[in-house]
């Protein structure tokens, strides 16, 4: 390192001289900046290349991700630049873990159009993250101010209106994925779709990758899943909606497929975080003027939110879908076969669906949110989930839920119909007995069994599924643990 | 067949002592509890006849409980259902939905299916038990 | 409970239900008023031998405890109605520690079809505790045939019939009034299953009282005021619309703005802490009670 002194030049003759500069010399490391209540804010895990130091690494992710190039380039001095650089203004190494620290930087409204996640996201995760001065970069949470929120229309429908139109209230919802994912043909496709439904789902659901293949095309898809849905409203008297998934290869193909899907009647479509940005967005606005319930299936989300040390943590992403205005998130279920850390987990749930989120290090959430009345987002838990895990479930996601058991209600030994009448027996039977004040963490699996007397679906789901847990270590947990005090 | 609508409709059918332990929730939680009854239990038909308004700041089940007793006793044959409001703000809107009564035979639903160019289908769902009861519909 | 078992720790029952530190609580905050609560002893040995025979499986028709509270205002009926209520509570006898205090107009319509609904949400409000009425007589208007008032007593005596465990019903008022109104409405006098009389308080009495009300205020009295609020209260017994501790509330509250008033007139001095609590004889003693 060369010894040149790193504090902030105020020189301006000094400050433009043509060459190489230090981040921190140029002005992005701010240790005594105060941010504005206007500020969006960031805070990123940084693993500094050996020898360079943080408050340096720091102030580098400030100026990549905002104004700043390698070089000292002499139009800096036609704009207020002074006003537009993002600041670094704090730096803590992250506990427990040596050679890694938490930056905290500070960006003038200014640096974004409003209404524009994929604005935003070209700064704050453009270039930055192939910095090489740098080992690796996470995001790990962003303050999003309210003036900021207030430029994005939020959730097409919300929590609050979705229970309107589904007349489902006081439980969590209930869903599957069908399966075989991929090779059915419409009709057999739309055949699980009424079972699931009939037997007592509110929901079934198309996978990521359905969309237009050989074996079943779209329309094919759309038009029987509509006649499972309305043939099983009719035998039960209850609204039932299938997310038809619209993700296609252009704007046009999804807005068409949309359109059809509300023709048919559909409450519900749905789309994959692979479409980008800029068309959930997009998606998002066509769902509000439609009355539609949007679903998100977050396909991809691992490649940059599982490693806890490069990429973006799942709760940012949650919360930049919140703002795109998405209604369904799938945001992990703790028991499943799918990531997730019970802290970690609460923290992107809270993130859904409250209209405050108060600091929690704990819970992975490093800023007060406030979330300015955006509708909210109801989280969807799915992967390896089922009825014998119904207490588990309940307690840790509570009722404002999509519970997808798709496994759990196709793989059933009596059939699907019977797969639904255990799952939705387990759940009524267990916010029945939460509701009347039963302790359901400890007393949870003596609720199932005494429904299960009276319900053979429900025993014969006990009894297949009774030995399966996915008790592996989370990779992205939390790095903050309650320490206990004296009192 | 049965409608199936609300928290508990797949369980056996609530006792007096179980809706008055799932209204004590209710008023635990602030939540404001009312009685709802109608003979079409149209999954579109939001709106059924309300047996007086939502009761608010009652202290006690037994409150509710007697208007339930009443309102069975008038209209024993037909769907009740019980209601939480929660006047919150973000919520707003109902947060708890049972049924307590439902008629002892369920004439259900008719899908019309009214057939389209391109293979589309409109589909209508018609109450059986608007027939049976013309005007209450 | 097990058939087995033939014997019951009174005493123990007594402790374990908390009502001892309810009853003594009674004894020391409520001055005076000793028939009202040897009646109310009285209903608690009642009330706790019922449970110690539910427990050993002797079954009865559980007790009405519907009451009916007289006496001149001022005499301690809501404040006691409040203290039944904890101990019905803690005895297991009603399941929420509370009052719902109304009079007529919360029960009573203006047109026809208003009342039922009325009556039955100050109902539904009180179930699960007592429902106190304040001058239930004024629900039966014999002079006008037409008088909703009656709607009123039909739906609450049916509930009182029905839900005898769901609901306490406390009838408050002046004796006289109360003999009448139950003379004519003897569907009512048959469900109330205590009467309690509540005496006019004595002169020393209502002197204790003061000084309770003043010391809850953070005030004291001079000696010289001592010695004023008791004349005031002898005067003031004597004169017309004299309503227990209801008029020594009162008559504190005038006090206090009289003494407000002294030490403003006198303020080119400072006054201490003492002053600011000190009711002196002469803040009692310009009330026109003195001069009447």
């Amino acid at each position: 390192m060369n010894k040149i002194s790193d504090v902030k030049i105020t020189d301006m003759k000094e400050r433009y001289k043509s060459g190489v500069l230090k981040y921190k010399q140029m002005g992005y490391w701010e240790p005594d900046y105060e941010p504005k209540p206007t500020d969006i804010l960031a805070v990123f895990r940084i693993t500094p290349q050996d020898g360079v130091d943080p408050e340096e690494a720091a102030a580098a992710v400030a100026g990549e991700s905002s104004t700043a190039t390698w070089t000292v380039v002499w139009t800096d001095r036609l704009t207020d630049s002074e006003y537009y650089r993002a600041k670094a203004y704090r730096v803590d190494p992250v506990p427990g873990t040596p050679g890694q620290f938490f930056a905290f930087i500070a960006y003038d409204l200014d640096l974004f159009e409003e209404g524009s996640i994929a604005n935003l996201t070209a700064s704050i995760i453009g270039n930055v993250f192939g910095f090489k001065p740098l080992k690796a970069l996470r995001l790990e949470d962003m303050r999003i101010p309210p003036h900021y929120l207030k430029t994005f229309q939020g959730p097409a429908t919300g929590i609050v209106a979705e229970r309107e139109r589904m007349n489902v209230y006081g439980r969590p919802l209930l869903g599957a994925t069908m399966k075989p994912k991929l090779g059915l043909s419409g009709r057999n496709y739309g055949r699980v779709v009424y079972e699931a439904l009939k037997g007592g789902l509110d929901f079934t659901k198309d996978d990521e990758n359905i969309n237009s293949q050989p074996f079943m095309h779209w329309r094919d898809r759309f038009l029987y899943c509509m006649e499972g849905v309305n043939k099983a409203m009719a035998e039960t008297g209850e609204v039932k909606g299938t997310y038809l998934n619209v993700t296609a290869g252009t704007m046009e193909d999804m807005y068409e497929r949309a359109e059809f899907a509300r023709d048919l009647g559909s409450v519900i479509i749905m789309i994959d975080l692979v479409i980008g940005y800029t068309a959930i967005q997009s998606m998002a606005k066509w769902a509000r003027r439609n009355d539609m319930i949007l679903h998100l299936h977050r396909a991809g989300h691992s490649t940059y939110t599982r490693q806890k040390n490069h990429g973006v943590s799942f709760r940012v992403i949650a919360k930049w879908m919140r703002m795109a205005g998405v209604d369904h998130i799938h945001a992990g279920t703790v028991v499943g076969k799918l990531e997730g850390d019970p802290n970690v987990i609460r923290g992107i749930y809270d993130t859904c669906r409250e209209n405050y989120t108060p600091q929690n290090l704990q819970h992975g959430l490093f800023f007060d949110q406030d979330w300015a009345s955006l509708k909210k987002m109801m989280p969807v838990a799915s992967g390896g989930i089922h009825a014998g895990q119904m207490h588990q479930l309940l307690t840790y996601l509570n009722d404002d839920v999509v519970l997808q058991f798709g496994g759990g209600t196709i793989g059933h030994p009596q059939g699907i119909q019977a797969g639904a009448i255990a799952n939705r027996v387990a759940l009524e039977c267990m916010v029945k007995a939460r509701n009347e004040g039963r302790d359901i963490w400890n007393e949870g699996p003596q609720v199932l069994s005494e429904a299960a007397r009276w319900c053979t679906p429900l025993r014969a789901a006990l009894d297949t599924w009774k030995d399966v847990t996915f008790d592996y270590a989370s990779t992205d947990s939390v790095d903050y643990v309650p320490t206990p005090t004296a009192s | 067949m049965k409608v199936t609508q609300g928290q508990f409709s797949f369980l056996p059918d609530l006792t007096d002592a179980d809706i008055a332990k799932q209204v004590e929730y209710a008023l635990e939680k602030g939540w404001a509890v009312a009685v709802e009854y109608t003979t079409d239990p149209h999954p579109r038909n939001t709106y059924w006849t309300m047996w007086g308004n939502p009761m608010f700041d009652l202290k006690d089940p037994a409150g509710v409980m007697m208007e339930i007793t009443a309102c069975r006793r008038e209209h024993g044959g037909k769907y009740i259902r019980v209601l939480a409001f929660d006047s919150k703000k973000g919520w707003e809107s109902i947060r708890m939905n049972f049924m307590i009564n439902r008629p002892e035979y369920e004439p259900g639903f008719e899908l019309v299916r009214a057939e389209g160019p391109g293979r589309t289908v409109r589909y209508t769902l018609r109450s059986h038990s608007t027939a049976a009861y013309p005007a209450a519909s | 409970m097990n058939g087995a078992v033939e014997s019951i720790d009174l005493a123990a029952l007594y402790q374990s239900s908390n009502i001892h530190a309810t009853m003594h609580a009674l004894d020391s905050d409520l001055v005076g008023l000793t028939p009202v609560k040897t009646r109310i002893r009285e209903i608690s040995a009642l009330l706790l031998v019922e449970s110690a025979r539910r427990q050993l499986g002797l079954q009865a028709e559980p007790p009405s405890l519907h009451m009916c509270f007289t006496g001149n205002p001022g005499t301690g009926k809501t404040t006691v109605a409040g203290r039944i209520a904890e101990i019905l509570h803690q005895l297991g006898y009603i399941r929420r520690n509370h009052v719902v205090a109304v009079t007529r107009d919360d029960l009573v319509g203006q047109y026809i079809g208003h009342t039922a609904p009325k009556t039955k949400e100050v109902l539904k409000k009180a179930m699960g505790g007592v429902l106190f009425i304040d001058e239930a007589y004024y629900l039966y208007r014999p002079e006008n045939e037409r008088d909703y008032g009656q709607e009123a007593i039909e739906i609450m005596l049916q509930v009182m019939e029905d839900r005898r465990d769901d609901l306490v019903v406390v009838l408050a008022g002046y004796k006289d009034r109360m003999d009448t109104f139950f003379k004519s409405n003897p569907g009512m006098a048959s469900r109330i299953a205590h009467h309690i009389d509540f005496p006019d308080y004595a002169p020393d009495e209502l002197v204790q009282i003061a000084t309770l009300m003043v010391e809850k205020m953070n005030y004291r009295f001079s000696d010289s005021g001592q010695e004023a609020m008791r004349d005031y209260i002898i005067r003031r017994m004597q004169q017309p619309r004299f309503s227990n501790a209801r008029s020594i509330r009162n008559a504190l509250d005038r006090a206090r703005l009289r003494q407000a008033n002294r030490l403003f007139a006198g303020r080119d001095v400072p006054v201490s802490r003492a002053d600011l609590q000190t009711i002196d004889g002469a803040d009692i003693r310009a009330s026109r009670v003195f001069t009447q």
